[in-house]
């Protein structure tokens, strides 16, 4: 292939002259250090290059090589446990070649070439296979069952399949179809490309994440999208994280995408040590990482994205629920921005690139809960969780508006809760989850029947407690009624009791949705039986010393095994209000 | 009709029964508050209470503050007065008008 010469070099982008032979999105080798680039412009035989490695060094009149391939990723057994950057480089093997940091033109395969991995097949020869079809299954971790499928556009009979021990390369089945396709158990999927799958369905079951504010009031489905914004230090990570842990999904993909290192460090040092409560194995057994952390190039960063979500959809293709998070989508955006400049296209909104919102669109529309393709029609879900990064907190910036006209569930933190030590911090009056009726259904079936009407109770309170705060800040709580005090307090209650929740606590850290529903029903039952006690002419002081307010105040430190006291606690309220209603009421006075 | 109703001690108290107004004789501070509990719900639309008992069960006071009905007035008793009915008065008035015009 011809080989082209650079002209220009600005940053992370490269302009380079003689390029006619190649096409827009191919992966190009610029100069004799080999740095890894992508064609993201044409005109003429012009060709911009954005070089995902740093270009210091680099000058007009190098050569630059054209593979002819869009940048792609290399599915296979290999993939669960490892960390690699944003053009899927394995960290871990780099570092034992070139120590810490990434030098240029380091080039290393996604994949271990030489691990032997313990082949499984699931179909005979002879047999008709499609699209999609899992032909056999590879032990990846002790939780993951890789599951090896025919790649899109393959079809036909099984020629020879054996059982065995296989590389990757290998061939490990032949299908004779039109033609003869031997099938290795790595694939390679072009990453701006969504992955095919049968058809979408309506994303109907929660994703559970043992996140009490996220799972009772605002809850993202199985399939679905959401947003994380907030500002700085308002606990986005801390929540993407906590997602990252708890979520029931069956695989997690977290892409660090131009944040701090060290919060990739956290997840390194953390997730290995944290028992999986459904399957009692090392979170790291379902996790893949993707870093691009600030000090590493930017344009590999755009990239970050998309190779976490073609890794994501290829288990999705498995028939696996899946969710991605990506901290922050901010700094994708930023990306863009540099790249934009750079190629001086004409900027929108605050010099962000007019596509913005379409791009982003084009990420967020990968997720779904899906019929895979496959005879068998399994099917899988990707969930997309985004974490949003407006500056000073202000969501009319364009990152979070053109984030929140895709996504349907919002989860907007307070820099003010933050402040108040209220975490996590999402703020209850603004948030939003478009998922809550089909949620709602599902809660009412399988948790408990009265969870949806216990939780817009609760809301309904708490949107209350705002209202009568202004009254209060206005003219002072003495001059509230009775009950409206005591509406402040069940109200503070909630937030407290039940909103808060400690990331760093042993117990706290994950509830379930049986004790998420018991805790609620504790906290309303005080208000609902404070409220008919103060019927019945007891005073308002009389209830907000009553002991048993300790006890609903430790509920959520008690442990998973212990929810029968959380309905002692809910009896004992009852009965000293009881007391106090024989005691001082008027009905027995 | 609304109903009246003076409670406080028996001494201060007995005269108002001359007037036809319900005496409430209480002794503590229990009794008063049971009693101006009870009395409220029973269609009384004012309540006259000695100022000694009032200091007694300043919570039950401030509960039918925000009550129109009824209204508790606080008078003095026998012994004298506090002052803190006359208190309320003046506060009252400068809740409502914006400076004390009495």
């Amino acid at each position: 292939m011809k080989v082209g010469k650079i002209i220009k070099v600005s940053g992370p982008l490269v302009v380079a002259e003689g390029m006619d032979e190649a096409n827009v999105f191919d992966v190009v080798q610029v100069s004799d250090n080999k740095l890894i680039g992508e064609i993201i412009e044409m005109r003429g035989d012009k060709a911009s290059i954005q070089v995902y490695e740093e270009t210091t060094g680099i000058g007009p009149g190098e050569p630059v090589y054209t593979t002819g391939e869009p940048l792609s990723v290399e599915l296979g057994p290999g993939l669960v446990t490892a960390m690699f950057d944003g053009i899927q480089r394995p960290l871990e093997s780099i570092r034992a070649i070139a120590g810490d940091f990434l030098t240029k033109g380091i080039e290393m395969p996604a994949l271990d070439r030489d691990k032997k991995w313990h082949f499984n097949p699931t179909v005979k020869v002879g047999d008709e296979v499609g699209a999609g079809d899992i032909i056999g299954t590879v032990e990846e971790t002790t939780v993951v069952q890789h599951k090896i499928m025919v790649p899109p556009g393959v079809s036909g009979k099984v020629k020879s399949i054996e059982e065995g021990e296989y590389t990757v390369l290998d061939t490990v089945c032949v299908i004779e179809g039109d033609k003869e396709h031997s099938i290795q158990m790595m694939q390679k999927w072009p990453v701006r490309k969504g992955r095919p799958y049968g058809r979408k369905l309506n994303p109907d079951e929660p994703l559970i994440t043992g996140q009490r504010v996220i799972d009772t009031f605002f809850p993202a489905a199985k399939g679905g999208t959401a947003a994380v914004p907030g500002p700085f230090g308002s606990g986005k990570t801390v929540v993407q994280h906590q997602l990252a842990k708890w979520a029931d999904a069956e695989i997690i993909v977290y892409v660090g995408c131009g944040e701090r290192g060290n919060e990739m460090t956290d997840v390194l040092m953390e997730f290995p040590e944290i028992k999986d409560p459904r399957t009692g194995e090392s979170l790291m057994m379902r996790t893949i990482l993707i870093a691009n952390t600030s000090n590493m190039p930017v344009a590999a960063r755009e990239a970050s994205i998309y190779t976490g979500i073609t890794i994501a959809e290829y288990f999705r293709d498995m028939g696996y629920s899946v969710a991605i998070m990506a901290d922050s989508t901010s700094r994708w955006a930023e990306a863009l921005r540099e790249m934009s400049g750079r190629l001086e296209e004409m900027p929108g909104d605050e010099g962000y690139p007019a596509y913005l919102a379409s791009r982003a669109a084009e990420f967020y529309e990968r997720a779904g809960k899906v019929v895979c393709l496959g005879s068998d029609s399994r099917v899988g879900a990707l969930t997309v969780i985004g974490a949003v990064s407006p500056p000073g907190g202000d969501i009319s910036e364009p990152v979070s508006q053109a984030t929140l006209r895709i996504v349907k569930v919002f989860w907007g933190l307070d820099a003010s809760l933050a402040y108040r030590r209220h975490f996590p911090a999402i703020n209850w009056l603004n948030s939003y989850s478009l998922y809550q009726n089909k949620v709602d259904e599902w809660m009412d079936g399988n948790i408990d029947k009265e969870f949806s009407e216990n939780r817009i109770k609760a809301m309904a309170l708490l949107q209350e407690e705002s209202s009568l705060q202004e009254i209060v800040r206005l003219v002072g709580r003495d001059s509230l009624s009775e009950t409206d005090q005591l509406k402040l307090e069940a109200s503070k209650s909630i937030r407290e009791d039940f909103l808060q929740q400690n990331a760093f606590h042993d117990e706290d850290t994950y509830t379930s949705l049986d004790k998420q529903n018991l805790m609620l029903k504790m906290v309303l039952a005080f208000y609902e039986e404070g409220r008919r006690a103060l019927g019945s002419g007891v005073y308002l002081s009389e209830l907000l010393d009553l002991s048993v307010r300790d006890r609903i105040a430790r509920a959520k430190y008690l442990s998973e095994d212990k929810l029968s006291d959380i309905q002692e606690i809910i009896d004992d309220i009852t009965k000293s209000m009881e007391e106090l209603i024989s005691k001082g009421g008027i009905l027995n006075a | 009709m609304y109903k009246v109703a003076v409670v406080g001690d028996k001494d201060s108290i007995l005269g108002f029964k001359a007037l036809g107004i319900d005496a409430f004789p209480v002794i503590d501070k229990d009794e008063a508050r049971r009693i101006v509990d009870t009395i409220a719900r029973d269609n009384y639309g004012i309540i006259f209470i000695t100022e000694q008992m009032a200091s007694l069960i300043p919570e039950t006071i401030e509960r039918y503050n925000i009550e129109t009905i009824p209204a508790v007035i606080l008078i003095p008793s026998n012994q004298g007065t506090l002052n803190i009915g006359m208190d309320r008065i003046n506060k009252n008035v400068e809740k409502a008008v914006g400076t004390n015009i009495l």
